[in-house]
């Protein structure tokens, strides 16, 4: 994949089955195995939960190459934040299965995730 | 009592009270990973298991004392026991794809046949139908087929379960087998139920919670019961 694929979509709960789906499609394109498939698919959608519950209305998803396929999650616009417990196990669950992510703040509050998918993660 | 009070206390006291107190503190978070790897293949009920058992092990290895919180130790290490679970499980032998995409062809042509003939076909037909040999079709009927370990082997009157190699000594196994089954005695009639459904026939917490009449968190109550009290009393006697 030399093209850059991206996603915009509203931070809405009904919009993660169709992410997962998108995720899933590039995964196949790149040879994943279905492993490593449904683990990027768990990284993105974990990323996403992060950036609604700090309050983000939108979220653009870009998938590129880059030694391998690298996804840059990140958040836009401004709501309401919302306080769950889970956000530390979900921070926990990115670091568990990535190796290589990095994340960005915006105002002191998290506001992009990058990652490998694959056998880079 | 706080997170880190709960913990020193487990520390200096091995006390399985408190750490059955902690277990049960924490085991949301085995429930929400086990739901995040749901969709490959495992049932939830497996997975919450595995991310329970993972829980335990982790209580026991967590030191308050290093400043990290157990909910940020303990995903790693319930997200990395789900991972040695599916690992595992895909080492499992898979049929060739030439084969089982043969047997997907012949369950068809054998539908179709049986609908012509207003019988079942023979192998002769059904191969004469796929263009493929007769032996073809019988090794691809053999091959995916589920066997039950109970199934006469062909040698003496020994089943597969007892020809099949083990690389645990077999002298061991029996000591442990014994052990177990004088352990199991001591177990309620209720308790023993629950061991059979799950253990034997291998049927899912859910399942057995609905053919017992009681919620599934019961029955997932009640195997960790079983199972410390059967580990308690298997300890105990390896120690005699």
């Amino acid at each position: 994949m030399k093209d850059v694929f991206e996603l915009n979509f509203p931070l809405l709960n009904e919009m993660m089955t169709t992410v997962r789906l998108a995720v899933g499609g590039v995964c196949a394109m790149k040879g994943m195995d279905l492993d490593a498939s449904e683990d990027c698919k768990v990284c993105v959608t974990e990323s996403l939960l992060l950036l609604k519950h700090r309050g983000y209305l939108n979220a653009h998803v870009r998938f590129y190459e880059d030694g391998g396929l690298r996804v840059r999650i990140s958040g836009e616009g401004e709501g309401k934040a919302e306080n769950t417990s889970e956000d530390e196990i979900s921070l926990a669950l990115l670091n568990a299965l990535l190796s290589n992510l990095e994340t960005e703040e915006e105002d002191g509050k998290l506001s992009a995730f990058t990652f490998a998918c694959g056998e880079q993660a | 009592m706080t997170e880190n009070e709960l913990f020193a206390r487990y520390r200096e006291t091995g006390d399985v009270a408190v750490r059955n107190l902690i277990v049960e503190k924490y085991l949301y978070i085995a429930a929400i990973i086990a739901k995040k790897f749901v969709g490959r293949g495992v049932e939830y009920d497996d997975l919450y298991q595995v991310a329970s058992l993972a829980l335990i092990k982790g209580v026991d290895r967590f030191d308050e004392r290093k400043g990290l919180k157990f909910s940020t130790f303990i995903t790693p290490t319930i997200t990395g026991e789900i991972k040695n679970y599916f690992r595992d499980r895909s080492r499992l032998i898979h049929l060739p794809r030439k084969v089982s995409e043969l047997r997907t062809r012949i369950e068809q042509a054998s539908e179709e046949l049986t609908h012509e003939l207003g019988r079942k076909p023979s192998a002769a037909e059904i191969a004469d139908r796929l263009s493929v040999t007769e032996e073809e079709v019988l090794m691809s009927a053999e091959a995916g087929g589920v066997v039950s370990l109970d199934r006469p082997s062909g040698e003496e009157d020994l089943s597969f379960y007892e020809v099949i190699p083990d690389d645990s000594d077999v002298f061991e196994r029996l000591e442990t087998h014994e052990e177990l089954s004088a352990a199991l005695k001591e177990l309620s009639d209720a308790e023993r139920t629950v061991v059979d459904y799950r253990f034997r026939q291998e049927l899912s917490q859910a399942d057995t919670a609905r053919k017992l009449g009681v919620s599934q968190m019961y029955v997932s109550r009640m195997e960790r019961r079983i199972l410390q009290k059967l580990r308690e009393r298997l300890k105990k006697s390896m120690a005699e």
